[in-house]
């Protein structure tokens, strides 16, 4: 389960596919080949999401990780 | 062909490894077992169960107490055991240098190079153990004696990136050993087997040489354990960080806020010029290796080119012909001849063709390259062809680094300040070279009005750089030097020593205070 507090790191290592969905949006997770560190909701945050996108994204990425489950 | 089973066996790596050791004793951690695969094959290499911010805590308290036996072992003495270590290097280095290879997936001569430099600055910092000197002043004040020194300064944060998996460490750990410090590594999560090994290989100098349980530190953990708590944490007064500038500012905040002290290497958008006064073909021999070496992935690769427009056709048509050869030479890199070996990841992979369709999307034109490879040899997914790109210098994603082998190929005009101030305007300040056999240029681009990079070369390329010298940045590669000169200074402490051996009390700027 994916949530705002999981690191970057985590989430690469985790769900890899998380990488291309947050690029999509305009949010690196790799940065000289390494996971950038903080949160997912830091990342977005840096880069100028609130609180009502952040849940989108969570959401999407969850439904995205069960699709890729089934 | 390296036969890597033999090679994991003589390093001591088993199926599963710890990854948490002071030096000599290694703990059982609880934290999550992650698996490092190799870019060449795709196939698990072995794998490491991470630290517990539990372990982390142990680690730290072991630090601090070696810390206080370290200090107190005289200069010379702990370059003795760096000398030592050095030595345990070069025993293993075609070991180590296979297994940086597999891991990290350089060409094993790469491999070889990362561990040859590990060796030097073992030699270089032996010497400078014997020249941790301050210096004599003169004070204004009879009888006074005024002069500065240099103590040890307690444990450093050494934070590593894959693409040097084992030098960068060296770099730090060696000059800091010298100097009276303690090292806490974290390596990176892409590469820990390297850095296990490491820790094997200079555990029977410890031994031998008595040296205090807790100065040579090693925890291999994720961010969650090894994140900001690590940067934050008031008992490490320096940190010294190789990785991107997003990673950097993150620290510097986060060190800054406690008034802490970073080292931080990061980011470079190197260049080197070729000017109509250039040997180009010297030119063009040297810059290849800076372009595609390592698969673009150094801190020093040459991301741009900047060629003047009268030498323009001439300078890319002498590019061609070498990088139609490398194409050739792509493959698994512990093979001979291969020069060119994989990207860490499909990320990378990703990031490249994700460069090479906005360099197109924003006007340029590729000249070479920028596939991905497919089919037999290539199955990891990790391999592509080095992309030059015609760009021009604002183009966002030329700003940008990308970690990949894409160099992008940009026209000036006029005077070589013209193309210094391209060179220049770019938001990183690693790397930078000239190629020109004209004084007058040469000079200009080392001077005060030249590069504004940490490394200014003239003729020869952006990349691979020695020991000797100071090896860091300006702008937003983060203003630190590690490596050679006097980079050992920042592991130490300064301290103005003012000692009066006369009978009276003369205050300084000739102030009276009679009581």
């Amino acid at each position: 389960m994916i949530d705002k507090k999981i690191t970057i790191e985590d989430l690469v290592d985790d769900y890899p596919f998380a990488v291309t969905y947050l690029s999509e949006k305009g949010i690196r997770c790799i940065k000289c080949g390494e996971p950038i560190w903080g949160t997912l909701e830091e990342a977005c945050v840096e880069k100028g999401f609130g609180e009502t996108q952040i849940e989108i994204f969570v959401r999407e990425l969850n439904e995205l990780n069960n699709l890729n489950q089934l | 062909m390296i036969d890597i089973q033999k090679t994991l066996q003589n390093l001591g790596i088993d199926a599963v490894n710890l990854g948490v050791s002071t030096g000599t004793e290694w703990f059982d951690t609880t934290g999550k077992t992650d698996s490092s695969s190799s870019p060449i094959d795709g196939k698990e290499i072995a794998q490491v169960k991470t630290a517990t911010l539990e372990d982390y805590e142990k680690v730290v308290q072991k630090a601090q107490e070696a810390f206080q036996k370290w200090r107190l072992v005289p200069a010379p003495v702990r370059g003795e055991i760096v000398r030592q270590i050095g030595n345990a290097l070069r025993i293993y280095k075609a070991d180590l240098g296979a297994l940086v290879s597999y891991e990290m997936g350089k060409v094993y001569q790469e491999g070889l190079g990362e561990v040859q430099e590990m060796i030097d600055i073992c030699d270089f910092a032996v010497g400078q153990a014997r020249l941790i000197n301050g210096i004599a002043l003169q004070s204004e004040r009879p009888l006074h004696r005024l002069s500065e020194q240099y103590h040890p300064l307690g444990i450093v944060g050494i934070v590593t990136s894959y693409n040097f998996p084992v030098a960068v460490w060296a770099w730090n750990s060696a000059l800091a050993a010298i100097a009276g410090d303690v090292v806490i590594w974290k390596p990176s999560s892409k590469t820990p087997l390297t850095a296990v090994a490491t820790q094997k290989i200079i555990r029977q100098v410890l031994i031998d040489n008595n040296v205090p349980e807790g100065v040579f530190n090693l925890v291999v953990g994720r961010s969650s354990v090894m994140g900001d708590n690590f940067l934050a944490d008031k008992r490490i007064p320096l940190f010294s960080i190789t990785g991107s500038t997003s990673v950097g500012k993150r620290a510097a905040e986060i060190v800054g806020r406690r008034l802490g002290r970073t080292l931080l290497e990061l980011g470079g958008n190197n260049a080197v010029i070729i000017t109509p006064n250039a040997d180009i073909q010297m030119a063009v021999m040297s810059t290849v290796f800076g372009t595609v070496g390592t698969a673009g992935q150094r801190c020093t690769t040459t991301r741009r080119v900047i060629i003047h427009d009268s030498i323009y056709d001439k300078v890319k048509d002498a590019f061609l012909g070498p990088y139609e050869k490398i194409g050739q030479k792509i493959g698994n890199p512990l093979t001979d001849g291969n020069l060119v070996g994989p990207v860490i990841d499909i990320h990378a992979v990703n990031a490249f063709l994700d460069a090479v369709k906005k360099v197109q999307e924003e006007g340029g034109k590729i000249l070479f390259g920028g596939q991905h490879l497919t089919g037999p040899g290539y199955e990891s997914g990790n391999y592509v062809v080095p992309c030059i790109a015609e760009a021009e210098n604002h183009y966002h994603i030329v700003q940008e680094e990308t970690f990949a082998p894409i160099v992008y190929f940009i026209k000036y005009s006029g005077d070589v300040q013209n193309a210094i101030d391209i060179q220049n305007d770019v938001p990183q300040g690693l790397s930078s070279a000239i190629f020109t056999l004209n004084v007058r240029e040469a000079e200009t681009f080392v001077s005060q009005t030249g590069s504004d990079c940490g490394i200014a070369n003239v003729n020869l390329g952006t990349s691979g750089a020695e020991i000797g010298g100071a090896f860091g940045g300006e702008k937003e590669t983060g203003g630190g030097r590690e490596s050679g000169s006097d980079a050992w200074k920042i592991y130490m402490r300064r301290q103005t020593n003012t000692i009066n051996y006369g009978a009276q009390l003369p205050l300084a700027q000739g102030i009276k205070f009679d009581i």
